[in-house]
């Protein structure tokens, strides 16, 4: 069993290669650190988003202010609320398929299974949006329109995606040309 | 110092492919070159329609297409701190080391001006476009162009009499002004290859038919033309709000044999438009730099042009016959058109232009401005502050307190999201392999 790679604050990563009966299976997790920090704002934010909504309803003032303070209340709560995710990992299994599963701090998991036909390829996405950038992976799938996403509820860095696309590309190869990849250390010259 | 360093550039404008236009086509080409020279360039602008998100184009060129709505004649909605986050997004993760704003109409352009210039980088602007002074729109762009050129590095215009436009619109010192002409594509507008006859002669119009452009003075020279000249052919191409005042021309006259409309033209197909006449002609009320002009010389036609803004500086006196934007003066200078066409070899004219304009040349120039504006030394907020303040008794407040605002923001972004914790993009080598399909070397960046 070969274990974690990286970590940051936010996630870590890690790659189990199993031996025994499972050995030809690959699982790749991206597992959310519990922050404290993050579980007592994100309860606090709902609290006080509540707290304020009720004040304001029993007291029956419903002007132009309160109804500007309670949309402030909810966008705070809805910023730093923490989704319930514990982790995704994602289950390869060469010739086969793939399966995509997220699991919840609550216990429930939700899996999806896409067999391995029906991948034509992984591909590490550039996601722009009016505020930020971020990569993602997804998978280009057969007679679908839509990009289907690896990591659905998880942003994990892009040196975490880095691994399992690679993964993904060596299961799902094509029958001619095998991608090439080369690293080399570079410095990066920063001005 | 290394004179061979190799820059990264962020180009930023509103105007971009897929909108065909001269300053669309101006950074592109800019870009283009720019990287055949060994630089890096990323393109920033806002989204079309559906296209939104990063795009690559020919040879590796990047674009963002952020999606932030255009809300007045192709300009992003400008909310001044709105762009902070993904500019500062952008700027970190390609590590940028100069940005470059095309256009002063572009809101996109000053704002991310004004967030570059509050991170500390190097910034550049260049004007396409000469401005009035009097109306209320000019006059607030000018002072939102006076914000903008009061604390930059270096600017480039593209003409002289751009130069001199844009100097007294923003009060900027001339000494931080460069003066590099647009250029043409040469290879693509060439002539063609066997000369016309010329028994009939053809006169070419190929521009948007707005008052800005000269189409009423078009409706009066080209009747006058027809009279005095029975073998003079028209063709007009292009579409706009004057088009109707053309077509009344028409009818009026009885032209309909003598003057053909094509309607809107395709970028694509302007060669093959102007290849079929003998002379080009521009009636432009106002410009700045005319690159109408420069295709029209490339393919061999002589030029008869309104001598307005930057226009005499474009070509030299054997290849265009320069009038006042008058009715009169302008059919006097066909006249004379005319008469010169015989002397006019289009294949002479070409390979002269070739010599004359090329992109190549404005890349090396753009390059020498790049290299003086990172050679300026690095300051602090409170030694750049006093030049906003000199921009006029409120204004200066104003553009001062603005200033202070956007670095706050840019502070408490820096708390909320470090810029280390935005990746660096590794640099996206293409090889292209002849006989098989395009291979990609992912070169990763070490930590």
């Amino acid at each position: 069993m070969s274990r974690g790679l990286a970590s940051n604050s936010k996630y870590s990563y890690t790659h189990l290669n199993g031996k025994g009966p499972s050995e030809a299976i690959d699982v790749h997790d991206i597992t959310v650190k519990k922050s404290r920090l993050r579980i007592f704002s994100s309860y606090s934010g709902a609290a006080v988003f509540l707290t304020a909504t009720l004040y304001l309803v029993v007291l029956k003032e419903l002007c132009i202010s309160s109804i500007w303070s309670i949309l402030v209340c909810f966008s705070l709560a809805k910023v730093v609320h923490h989704k319930p995710v514990k982790k995704e990992s994602v289950v390869i299994m060469p010739a086969f398929g793939v399966q995509l599963e997220t699991h919840y701090w609550s216990g429930r998991v939700i899996r999806r299974f896409i067999p391995i036909s029906k991948i034509l390829k992984p591909v590490l996405n550039e996601c722009v949006t009016p505020v930020t950038c971020h990569w993602s992976l997804a998978l280009i799938l057969r007679d679908e329109d839509e990009l289907t996403l690896v990591f659905q509820k998880l942003q994990p860095p892009v040196r975490m995606l880095v691994p399992v696309w690679k993964a993904l590309c060596a299961a799902t190869e094509c029958k001619g040309n095998q991608h090439h990849l080369n690293l080399c250390a570079r410095n990066s010259a920063k001005k | 110092m290394d004179q061979q360093r190799k820059h990264r550039i962020l180009m930023v404008s509103d105007f971009f492919y897929p909108n065909f236009g001269g300053v669309e086509s101006h950074i592109y080409y800019l870009s283009q070159c720019l990287l055949k020279l060994g630089h890096k360039v990323v393109v920033m602008t806002h989204a079309y329609g559906n296209r939104s998100g990063v795009r690559y184009v020919t040879n590796g060129l990047k674009v963002y297409y952020v999606p932030w709505r255009p809300f007045l004649m192709q300009n992003t909605l400008p909310t001044f701190y709105g762009t902070l986050p993904i500019t500062r997004t952008i700027l970190v993760r390609e590590r940028i080391s100069i940005v470059h704003g095309h256009q002063a109409f572009s809101t996109l352009c000053h704002e991310a001006l004004m967030h570059a210039r509050t991170m500390g980088y190097k910034i550049i602007f260049t004007d396409h476009s000469l401005y009035g002074f009097a109306d209320v729109g000019s006059i607030h762009m000018n002072k939102v162009l006076q914000f903008t050129l009061a604390d930059i590095s270096q600017a480039i215009c593209v003409s002289h009499t751009s130069k001199e436009n844009t100097v007294l619109r923003s009060g900027i010192t001339p000494e931080r002004v460069f003066v590099i002409p647009n250029a043409v594509d040469t290879a693509m507008f060439s002539p063609a290859p066997n000369r016309l006859s010329c028994d009939e002669i053809v006169i070419i119009v190929v521009s948007r038919l707005v008052y800005r452009k000269g189409a009423d003075l078009l409706v009066e020279v080209i009747p006058e033309v027809c009279q005095l000249f029975p073998n003079v052919r028209f063709v007009v191409g292009g579409d706009g709000p004057k088009r109707v005042r053309l077509e009344e021309m028409r009818e009026k006259y009885s032209l309909q044999d003598r003057v053909e409309m094509l309607g809107a033209v395709p970028h694509s197909q302007v060669r093959s438009v102007l290849i079929s006449g003998h002379i080009f002609l521009n009636s432009s009320l106002t410009e700045a730099f005319c690159i109408a002009i420069l295709e029209a010389a490339s393919c061999g036609l002589l030029t008869v042009s309104t001598r307005v803004g930057g226009v005499p500086e474009v070509l030299p006196d054997d290849m265009i016959v320069l009038a006042e934007p008058d009715p009169g003066d302008m059919v006097h200078a066909i006249g004379k058109a005319i008469h010169m066409l015989p002397n006019i070899n289009p294949h002479v004219m070409h390979s002269q232009m070739k010599k004359l304009y090329s992109w190549h040349d404005v890349a090396k120039r753009t390059e020498i401005v790049y290299d003086c504006a990172l050679q300026s030394s690095d300051e602090s907020l409170l030694q750049r502050l006093p030049r906003y303040l000199k921009c006029g008794a409120w204004a200066g407040k104003l553009f001062g307190l603005v200033m202070i605002v956007n670095f706050l923001l840019w502070w408490l972004l820096e708390l909320w999201q470090p810029a280390e914790s935005i990746e660096e993009v590794p640099d996206l080598v293409l090889v292209q392999n002849e006989h098989e399909e395009r291979m990609q070397d992912f070169v990763e960046a070490q930590d």
